[in-house]
């Protein structure tokens, strides 16, 4: 009786949370997939069943298939550059713990993660601009020609994947310095007693214990990367003077093919897409990482 | 154990006292509805930031007869106005007063989102002395009127006299050709060549549909049109032509010659900074010259065929006192003095018939080319069709990888290619929609 008291009141105490997790997630979701089989503009009453035929018009769209190249492309790039260096830059700052300048170097890599994203966009613009910005300048001292960062079609997206790691370091280095903080010591000391190096000791052993951060970061990091959108808005903006070229991402498309277009079922096809990577890759990363984890 | 109770508080909690202090509420209740019932606050969405005075002005206008009316503009950029316009109508939070172009509310009028005017306006809108036809079915539909005509955006060139002269040209140019080999003269460039300031700025980049709308603008120089409608009311694209290869081969060239590059700056910001010799743009910019270049000297001149007319409208959303407030507020904006304020001071072209732009051009004969054009002089607007802001922002992506691909500028039929596939993709969305003509 007192077991099913003390169920009955856990029920009930959970009860809040999983309400407001259902009216806020699940639902959302739900209508998501409901929308997508159907035609609907927004201003209508009716919203005709279409089934499948948002996603078969999709495979043929063209300005479809470039967004979602050039997201995949943008979130593996942050993911390929995040990763790595945050690793290193967290392992760097670790080893230097007992600096004075520890809380400097922490508090400088994680700033541009906390930065209101317009203005920090807007600086990067400035930096990419072709004619004015810093790095054509400083590129300009060793012969390199000028270069239209923001117009030319690969260089913009190289931009917008350095904007994103550039926000998306501080994050991963925090989260790897936890990590790092975590790791036992002994068996470093126990390596070093074998005699393992330090970067010995960081390959053979910081990295694979360091692996169930790595999932998670990479995981948090490949998400927001598909999801990347006031990046490549902001550094394409500007009705007047110099606008960049538009990086087409994916909810850069959903956006315009929702409130421009009026294709609510359309963009909502693209947003079941999107919502199928994300968990596609997130389930390989988990698969991946703890297979080797435990191996 | 009973609480001493003060004589104030037994007289509020008998049952006389329970009666007075219901009625006092209830009295200063009525009395706050009676307050908020006469003071009535309108909001006004604008989709151009540079409307906000022009609707204040209105408001202050109307203060003399309506001392209790207030007025909230929110102006924001086009693009933005658009969305919230979308979420707001359909939320039921929208402004009571909404600026929006003919061709973007075309979808709120099929779905009954938008107020039909009330008999009083109705007839001033149907009076001819008013409006013309043109302006009077861009406010109606299914032949009610929904909405007041309120400005237009229509285009002429805008070009920098000292950047003229010192090129040895002396008249605007006439044809196309003529912008070509003025844009050739007007460039300015630095000793390895590359240009500092553009000989003349197009639209090559950004986001949203301003680059097709403004290639539709060149192509019509052209003869050429975007999207023509068929007798039985439907639509083609019809830019796969003669017309659309010129106007885009002009382009390119242009691009190749280094006349214009993408990296530039472009528009009235460059204009006004010295940073381009000529473009096409509409009225407005002669406002936004006087409030940040008021030093430019510039002129301006009509096309050498016509120009696009982009008639925008105010609607009213929601009914009863607050939307009789809103359609008072609309009409206080169509009055001529309203009217001829917002050419002289914003620079949007009112639509009312029968202004008097004399005082304005005497003072401002920039304005000229926008009000006094030839008897030939043809327009276009854009089809107040659903798919029209899809269709533009289509084509704009299409000539955007165009502009950047240099190769294209002597490949007579790649650009025919660029044209015919942007054209399929078109008329597919037409053929989606309903209204492809055959």
């Amino acid at each position: 009786m007192l077991k099913r008291k003390r169920w009955l009141f856990a029920i009930f105490a959970i009860l809040p949370t999983l309400a407001i997790y259902l009216w806020v997630r699940i639902i959302p979701i739900e209508e998501v997939l409901r929308l997508s089989l159907h035609k609907w503009d927004l201003l209508s009453k009716n919203k005709p069943f279409i089934g499948f035929a948002n996603f078969e018009e999709l495979f043929h769209d063209q300005l479809f298939i470039t967004s979602l190249i050039n997201t995949t492309i943008i979130a593996f790039g942050v993911l390929v550059i995040t990763i790595p260096l945050a690793l290193f830059l967290a392992a760097l700052i670790h080893h230097r713990t007992r600096s004075r300048f520890a809380g400097f170097y922490e508090t400088s890599i994680f700033i541009p993660h906390v930065v209101s994203l317009v203005p920090a966009a807007m600086a990067w613009k400035w930096i990419f601009d072709a004619r004015l910005g810093p790095l054509n300048a400083f590129l300009g001292i060793f012969g390199v020609h000028p270069q239209s960062w923001l117009f030319d079609p690969v260089l913009s997206i190289i931009c917008v994947i350095v904007l994103c790691s550039w926000q998306a370091l501080g994050y991963a280095v925090l989260i790897y310095l936890v990590g790092f903080k975590n790791l036992p010591v002994s068996l470093f000391e126990a390596a070093k007693l074998d005699g393992a190096s330090g970067p010995q000791s960081f390959w053979f052993l910081s990295i694979p214990l360091l692996k169930p951060i790595t999932l998670y970061v990479s995981v948090v990091t490949l998400v927001s990367g598909f999801n990347v959108y006031a990046q490549a808005f902001v550094l394409a903006s500007d009705a007047q003077g110099a606008p960049g070229r538009q990086v087409r991402v994916l909810v850069l498309d959903m956006l315009e093919n929702s409130f421009r277009n009026y294709r609510i079922g359309y963009a909502s096809s693209e947003a079941v897409v999107l919502l199928v990577i994300v968990l596609v890759l997130t389930l390989i990363q988990f698969t991946l990482l703890r297979e080797r984890g435990r191996a | 154990m009973s609480r001493p109770v003060s004589k104030f508080a037994a007289s509020v909690f008998s049952n006389s006292g329970r009666a007075a202090l219901l009625g006092s509420v209830l009295g200063a209740g009525l009395f706050a509805g009676v307050t908020s019932a006469s003071a009535v606050e309108l909001t006004v969405w604008s989709g151009y930031p540079e409307m906000a005075p022009f609707y204040q002005h209105v408001a202050d206008s109307m203060k003399a007869a309506h001392p209790d009316l207030s007025v909230k503009v929110e102006a924001i950029p086009l693009r933005e106005h658009e969305k919230r316009v979308a979420l707001g109508v359909t939320s039921g939070g929208a402004a009571d007063v909404i600026e929006l172009a003919v061709s973007t509310a075309t979808r709120y009028l099929d779905n009954e989102l938008m107020a039909q005017a009330p008999d009083d306006v109705t007839k001033f809108v149907n009076d001819p002395a008013n409006y013309n036809e043109f302006f009077r079915n861009a406010a109606s539909y299914n032949g009610k009127v929904y909405a007041l005509p309120l400005f237009r955006g229509q285009s002429a060139l805008f070009y920098n006299t000292d950047m003229f002269k010192a090129a040895g040209l002396t008249t605007p140019p006439k044809t196309m050709d003529d912008f070509s080999t003025y844009a050739a003269k007007l460039v300015q460039r630095d000793a390895s060549g590359n240009p500092t300031v553009s000989g003349w700025s197009m639209r090559l980049s950004g986001g949203g549909q301003g680059i097709a709308e403004k290639f539709w603008i060149n192509m019509f120089q052209f003869g050429g049109n975007l999207l023509e409608q068929a007798p039985d009311g439907k639509w083609k694209a019809t830019y796969a032509s003669e017309a659309g290869h010129k106007a885009l081969k002009q382009y390119l060239q242009n691009v190749a010659q280094k006349n214009v590059t993408v990296e530039m700056p472009a528009d009235a910001e460059a204009f006004e900074r010295g940073q381009t010799a000529m473009f096409i743009r509409e009225s407005w910019v002669i406002g936004d010259i006087a409030t940040k270049a008021p030093n430019l000297k510039y002129a301006t001149a009509t096309l050498p065929m016509g120009s696009i007319v982009a008639p925008v409208n105010l609607y009213i959303t929601g009914t009863g006192d607050k939307a009789k407030a809103a359609w008072e507020f609309a009409m206080a904006a169509n009055t001529p003095e309203n009217q001829l304020w917002l050419l002289d001071n914003v620079g949007w072209l009112p639509n009312r018939s029968g202004l008097d732009f004399s005082k304005i051009v005497a003072a401002k004969p920039n304005v000229a080319a926008f009000v006094e054009y030839p008897s030939t002089y043809k327009f276009f607007s854009l089809p107040t069709i659903g798919p029209a802001d899809e269709v533009l922002t289509r084509v704009a992506a299409k000539l955007t990888d165009a502009f950047a691909n240099p190769a294209l500028a002597n490949d007579d039929a790649a650009i025919d290619k660029v044209l015919a596939d942007a054209q399929a993709e078109t008329n597919s969305i037409l053929k989606r929609e309903g209204i492809l003509a055959e």
